[in-house]
């Protein structure tokens, strides 16, 4: 007899169950012993019977007592989907299974607003993907050959000014530069995305890093790596690949002390600087970093003690875009000599537009960047209030940015640069190429470079665990014990692999609508199955 | 001979006109051809003389694709330039052109022979193939291609003089031979980069032949005979050729691992404050990088039943001795605790320990008091070795007796004074002889004598005896008890009868007299007393009345009603008359009798000096410090305390014991440590079957085959025999108990030993040994760093 209560929990009130076949199991331990999230654990099971086997009634008594891999019934230590057990499994006995009538959205606010990590699991709808490149150079006009011809694949990060207001003059029958302009760098439209030293294991963190500096040094692809909120390592600061790293700021600060303190060591400088305003999966709320991922490192680049991190919703201190403008991008271009572009993140929102029109309108020209994130970024970790039911898609805010710009006739000179589910279906070149068709100079994206290093997560519930700092994968915790499952070397690869391919598939989309160079605003080469997408963004519908 | 001028005056054939009639001649048999063109396209295949004749063009000013699908037999001579293609698709023809030839001269062309005596346009020979059923194609050029050209070239042999092309670069353009397959390409003059996978070769033998075989007959028919020594010089010649499918090597892959170690910041970047190998480990681990370790936990947790006891009796080490056959010592183990086995726990105990009994949640609990009562007659060695430590203890009654036994265990010299007659206290002289036999009680008492306490009987404590007490010993223990019955200011005092006074007076066999009816107040375990006396002593009615739920044990309750009682429940006395008793709300039970049984409480100041630091509780009450002492070397322990159950009083006794003896030793006192109870999730209980209430054995020491020895290991050899990593032993000790051990080398710290404990012995913890791995990053070494 059982004593089950009904408002115990129960393992249907889970996201997954463990679907577990004790015919097939050899009790190796393997399973239980893998899972990072304490999810299911050995127990002994009783089958007892009553069984008459003669030709009249005899009752025979039979009991088998036998250990089996059971779930939890306890939401502190739910299974997350993540699938390490079958894995590992050597006889296909045990794997999780997506519970439809799963009720932990119900259950698990006992201490709070559930936080989690990964991206919005709600607003996963693809408006990329009823996009098409719907016009093909045919006999029109000659369409190009992605293989043998030379594409011209760069984009603007930095001021880029109108040929007015280049200060040229003429000395004898040369043009001069009468002042120096605003620092302009020509770089790959993939920019690897702010993912921080802290949400990031070491070794995740340096695998893009060494993957981002592979690909300058080897494959001649200028793929820049923004830093995220958590600072630099003092090494890579000091050394020659700073120049492939965009340093972040954000509302935190965070690392600021060890990269000034580097200063005078630097042998080059960064990539650009990056101001991080809002973030897309959360927009509104500050960066978070639970206590459980604050190792000793984190502290120590970091400059805190450990606790859980919460970066304030804003810049400390600033109260206006005008006081944003000054205080944030002069100080941070005075702090490299105006040598190194700043551009500046926000969340996607309802006011992109006004923001970017107050950049474009900054007479000091000091802006080199708009990154527009939209509610499909990911995070490290967030309440999940904020993941599922803020932000702002960025694919029609990129093309209101970039078609407000145009009407201005100011559209280029501050570079859009576009995230937030980049590459979410697989496919981050044609994500990229649609975006670039309708405004965007570049994309930048942070979680298919996790995904490539092996993080299993994904926007339909499945681990999101990235604020446990349980990571079966090594990627987003800091014990070491799963930060040493990750290999560093193998998942660098990956991402070198997956950004050569990008650069291939960019090209067979470039070569049918005949651009050579990237495709900006180039709108006329998409069209839409989805009227509504059409008629928002200006484009063809098509069915 | 067939001339044809496609002009007449400012009118021009049609392409389509021009072609017919020269199809229409060859059908009719002609084989020569004068064209004088004006761009019309296709000129001169494919076609055929019926009779296989060869067919002779001769062009001026052709459109594009002079020559395209030219079949063997057919000649042509373009006089002059031809615009783009010429040769297109060529499958066999002879195609001279003497002038320049535009853009993809010779593209898919897999036959013939194609001669330019001038340059030759972007693409030129692109996608040439060679149809091995058939000669292979070969195009010569007596100058230059422009860019692109030879994409794709899967055939055939092309031959490009370089003559005239100093001026410029390359005499291949830009960008040749990219995605070329096969073929030979014969060149003379500046060659541009080249993909990776063709080859730029010198000429050999066969090359020479071919080339010295071939140029004359090119240069005629071009009419450049005069150059035919410049061209031959062999040495400024090159052949390019593409790697055929096998010599191609793969693509080197992208290595990060090597780019890690030879061109990355030395150590990794993190190498300041992350210390990292970079190795990695598995998902499964043994030894440091498991997740979580087991970890043996015997006798770690109390059970159940050692939890729920007040003496924290282990009684599931009893059944594991007794399952050993070490019924000695099973029977023995309770003394430890207790020195009523079985007054109490056989007898008079309710049993709590069986009421949280594991097994309870299976069929019924372990027959625990019933084990009790089977060390009733166990005598226990007294010890060896004596202190010189002497301890009073005034009051005789399971508290005082119950340390006075502990204290004895220890080696102390113990005495206890009691004011009664005999020594027992409520045991003796309260709780009713049909509950308990007295011979039974009187041999657990001599066994406490032969443990060496002396008792003194008889013995009045007021204030001054108390000093004298207090003087002659280490230390002294208050365990007089409740003495007084505890009673309202109801109406009619002079009408009640104190219970505790009718109690003692029953088992003094006083034989005091009772009413026909007689009312009891209060319908806890002693009003039960009272009323079983009440019948005892003649009663012919009792009726027991209380405020709330009658709080007596369901066993004590039951013998009552048998006897014919009532209990009326709730009861609010108001007045209590010679006829009977009133409640509040009017009710009226009639009685000769009332006897009030509401409990006791102590009487202390009579002997207690009159010391404000004394804390009491309602004044009745003592209240002990942590260390269970009242004042310096005067402790206190049962009902003296705190009103409770015989259990409870041999339990305070017990601990308040442990006190007296660090006490009197000059040690730190530190209370008894409790253990936590055993988490009932540790315990598998499936490997328990549900037993049939019949089945149970009559002899409680068999119970041991129901035990489930919670939080005690039972040697059961479960995790022994299922560790699929062979990694844990049995190690037998020299006191003869055992302990099982897992080898951190071998386990892999999956918990299968901690699920298939039936005990809950086996835990799976986080594994605590850290892993260093960050640190700060000290100022001196940085320093360093940056001076390197």
């Amino acid at each position: 007899m059982e004593t089950i209560k009904v408002q115990d929990v129960a393992v249907n009130d889970l996201p997954w169950r463990i679907e577990y076949h004790a015919e097939r199991c050899t009790r190796c331990g393997s399973c239980v012993a893998s899972c990072s999230f304490n999810a299911i654990e050995v127990v002994v099971q009783r089958q007892s019977m009553t069984v008459s086997e003669q030709n009249q009634p005899s009752p025979v008594r039979r009991q088998l007592a036998l250990a089996i891999i059971k779930q939890k019934k306890d939401l502190a230590y739910m299974c997350r989907g993540c699938g390490m057990c079958e894995r590992v499994c050597p006889n296909n006995a045990i794997r999780p299974v997506r519970n439809p009538d799963d009720r932990k959205a119900l259950l698990s606010r006992d201490n709070g607003p559930i936080k989690r990590g990964g991206r919005t699991n709600l607003n996963a709808q693809r408006t990329l993907d009823s996009i098409i490149v719907g016009r093909i150079s045919q006999m029109t006009d000659p369409a190009l050959d992605s293989v043998r011809h030379t594409f011209d694949i760069r984009a603007p990060f930095g001021r880029v000014l109108s040929p007015r207001e280049l200060p040229l003059t003429v000395s004898g029958d040369k043009l001069e530069m009468a002042h120096r302009t605003p620092p302009v760098r020509w770089i790959y439209p993939l920019i690897f995305s702010d993912m921080s030293i802290g949400a990031l294991s070491t070794r995740a963190w340096e695998a893009v890093a060494l993957a981002t500096a592979y690909l300058n040094e080897k494959c001649n692809l200028p793929v820049r790596m923004s830093s995220g909120e958590g600072g630099m390592p003092v090494k890579l600061l000091e050394s020659e690949y700073l120049k492939y790293f965009i340093i972040q700021i954000a509302s935190g600060h965070f690392g600021w002390n060890r990269i000034i303190k580097a200063m005078p060591h630097m042998v080059t400088d960064p990539g650009g600087i990056l101001i991080k305003i809002g973030q897309g999966a959360k927009p509104g709320d500050g960066g978070l970093l639970p206590e459980a991922k604050v190792a000793e490192h984190v502290q120590a680049i970091r400059g805190v003690p450990k606790a859980t991190l919460s970066s304030p919703p804003n810049h400390q201190g600033l109260y206006s875009i005008e006081e944003s403008v000054q205080k944030m991008h002069l100080s941070l271009n005075a702090a490299f000599g105006f040598r190194v572009p700043v551009a500046v993140k926000c969340a996607a929102s309802a006011t992109s537009v006004a923001v970017y029109h107050n950049l474009l309108r900054d007479p000091y020209k000091i802006c080199g960047g708009f990154f527009i994130d939209g509610i499909q970024g990911g995070t490290g970790a967030a309440a999940e209030v904020s993941l599922d039911h803020t932000g702002h898609p960025v694919v029609s805010k990129i093309r209101d940015c970039y078609l407000s710009a145009v009407r201005q006739g100011l559209q280029g000179q501050i570079p859009l640069y576009g995230g937030g589910g980049i590459g979410l279906t697989g496919n981050a070149a044609a994500d990229a190429f649609k975006m670039i068709c309708l405004g965007a100079n570049g994309v930048f994206c942070g979680k298919v470079l996790i995904q490539l290093l092996g993080c299993i997560g994904n926007e339909k519930g499945r681990c999101n665990a990235c604020n446990t700092g349980k990571c079966p994968t090594g990627i987003c915790t800091q014990d070491p014990r799963l930060v040493k499952r990750l290999d560093v070397d193998r998942g660098a690869q990956k991402i070198v692999d997956y950004v050569l391919a990008f650069d291939k598939e960019l090209r067979k989309l470039m070569a049918p609508i005949g651009n050579s160079s990237l495709p900006v605003g180039r709108s006329d080469a998409l069209v839409s199955t989805d009227k509504a997408v059409a008629d928002k963004l200006g484009i063809q519908y098509v069915c | 001979m067939f001339h044809i001028d496609t002009m007449e005056g400012h009118q021009r054939m049609s392409t389509q006109d021009l072609l017919l009639k020269i199809e229409e001649a060859v059908t009719g048999g002609e084989t020569d051809f004068e064209i004088t063109g004006s761009g019309q396209h296709d000129i001169g295949g494919p076609l055929w003389h019926p009779e296989g004749k060869t067919l002779h063009f001769h062009v001026t000013n052709p459109g594009q694709r002079v020559g395209s699908m030219c079949l063997d037999n057919t000649e042509i001579v373009v006089d002059g330039p031809a615009p783009a293609d010429v040769g297109w698709l060529n499958a066999g023809g002879k195609i001279t052109v003497r002038g320049d030839a535009g853009d993809t001269a010779g593209h898919c062309s897999s036959g013939g022979k194609i001669y330019i005596g001038g340059r030759a346009g972007a693409r030129t020979g692109s996608l040439m193939k060679h149809d091995p059923l058939y000669e292979e194609p070969e195009m010569w050029i007596l100058k230059n291609v422009g860019s692109f050209s030879f994409e794709f070239m899967g055939g055939g042999r092309v031959v490009v003089c370089g003559w005239d092309s100093s001026q410029f670069a390359s005499v291949l353009g830009e960008r040749a031979c990219v995605g070329m397959v096969g073929g030979l390409i014969y060149v003379r003059g500046e060659v541009p980069a080249l993909p990776d996978d063709i080859l730029c070769l010198d000429l050999e033998d066969e090359d020479r032949a071919f080339l010295a075989g071939g140029m004359g007959d090119f240069l005629d028919s071009v009419g450049k005979p005069e150059l035919a020594a410049e061209l031959s010089d062999w040495s400024e010649w090159k052949k390019l050729r593409p790697l055929t499918f096998a010599e191609k090597k793969p693509q080197p892959q992208p290595n990060l691992a090597d780019f890690r170690m030879t061109g990355w910041v030395r150590g990794g970047i993190f190498s300041d404050v992350a210390m990292d190998d970079f190795a990695v480990v598995p998902t499964v681990n043994k030894g440091l990088y498991r997740l979580r370790v087991p970890s043996w936990d015997n006798g770690k947790y109390a059970s159940p039943c050692e939890f729920n006891c007040p003496s924290g009796i282990p009684t599931q080490r009893r059944f594991d001795l007794l399952r050993e056959g070490k019924e000695e010592e099973a029977l023995q183990l309770v003394l430890q605790y207790t020195p009523f086995p079985g007054s109490v726990c056989g007898t008079l105990c309710p049993n709590p320990c069986m009421e949280g009994c594991t097994r309870g949640s299976i069929d019924e609990a372990i027959q625990i008091g019933a084990l009790g009562a089977k060390s009733a007659q166990t005598k226990v060695e007294p010890p060896k070795e004596h202190t010189d430590k002497s301890i009073g203890i005034i009051g005789g009654g399971v508290a005082g007796l119950s340390a006075a036994w502990q204290l004895a265990l220890r080696g102390h010299s113990v005495t206890v004074y009691d004011e009664g007659e005999k020594i027992g206290g409520k045991i003796e002289q309260v709780i009713p002889r049909s509950r308990i036999p007295h011979e039974l009680l009187e041999k657990e008492l001599q066994r406490i004598q032969d443990m060496g306490v002396k008792f003194v009987t008889g013995c009045h404590v007021d204030h001054e005896k108390f000093e004298k007490l207090r003087s002659a010993h280490n230390a002294l223990i208050v365990a007089t008890g409740g003495t007084k019955s505890r009673f309202f200011p109801w109406e009619g005092l002079e009408n009640l009868t104190m219970g505790l006074d009718f109690l003692k007076k029953v088992n003094a066999g006083e034989h005091p007299k009772v009413g026909r009816h007689v009312v009891v107040i209060g319908a806890g375990n002693s009003g039960m007393d009272v009323a079983s006396d009440a019948y005892e002593m003649g009663a012919e009615k009792v009726t027991l009345v209380d405020v709330q739920r009658p709080a007596a044990f369901q066993k004590e309750i039951h013998r009552i009603l048998d006897l014919g009682g009532s209990i009326v429940w709730p009861f609010v006395t108001s007045k209590i008359t010679p006829e009977g008793i009133y409640a509040k709300d009017g009710r009226f039970i009639e009685a000769d009798q009332v006897i009030v049984s509401i409990g006791e409480a102590p009487e202390t100041q009579k002997f207690l000096p009159d010391d404000p630091k004394i804390k009491r509780f309602r004044e009745d009450w003592l209240v002990p410090s942590e260390e269970k002492m009242i004042m310096p070397g005067v402790f206190a322990a049962g009902d003296v305390v705190k009103p409770g159950r015989l259990t409870d009083a041999i339990g305070d006794g017990l601990r308040t014991a442990h006190c007296v003896d660090r006490f009197v030793r000059g040690e730190a006192i530190t209370p008894v440590v409790e253990k936590k109870v055993i988490p009932m999730e540790r315990l598998s209980r499936a490997y328990f079957e549900k037993c049939h209430h019949c089945d149970l054995p009559e002899n409680p020491e068999e119970d041991h085959n129901r035990c489930v020895s919670c939080g005690t290991c039972r040697d059961c050899r479960m995790c022994l025999n299922s560790c699929p990593e062979k990694a844990i032993t049995r190690n037998a000790l020299p006191d003869g108990t055992w302990e099982y051990v897992s080898d951190p080398d071998k386990c892999i710290g999956c918990g299968i030993c901690a699920g298939v404990c039936p005990c809950g012995i086996w835990g799976l913890v986080d594994n605590p040994e850290p892993i260093p791995m960050y640190r700060t990053y000290g100022r001196e070494e940085m320093r360093k760093c940056r001076a390197q």
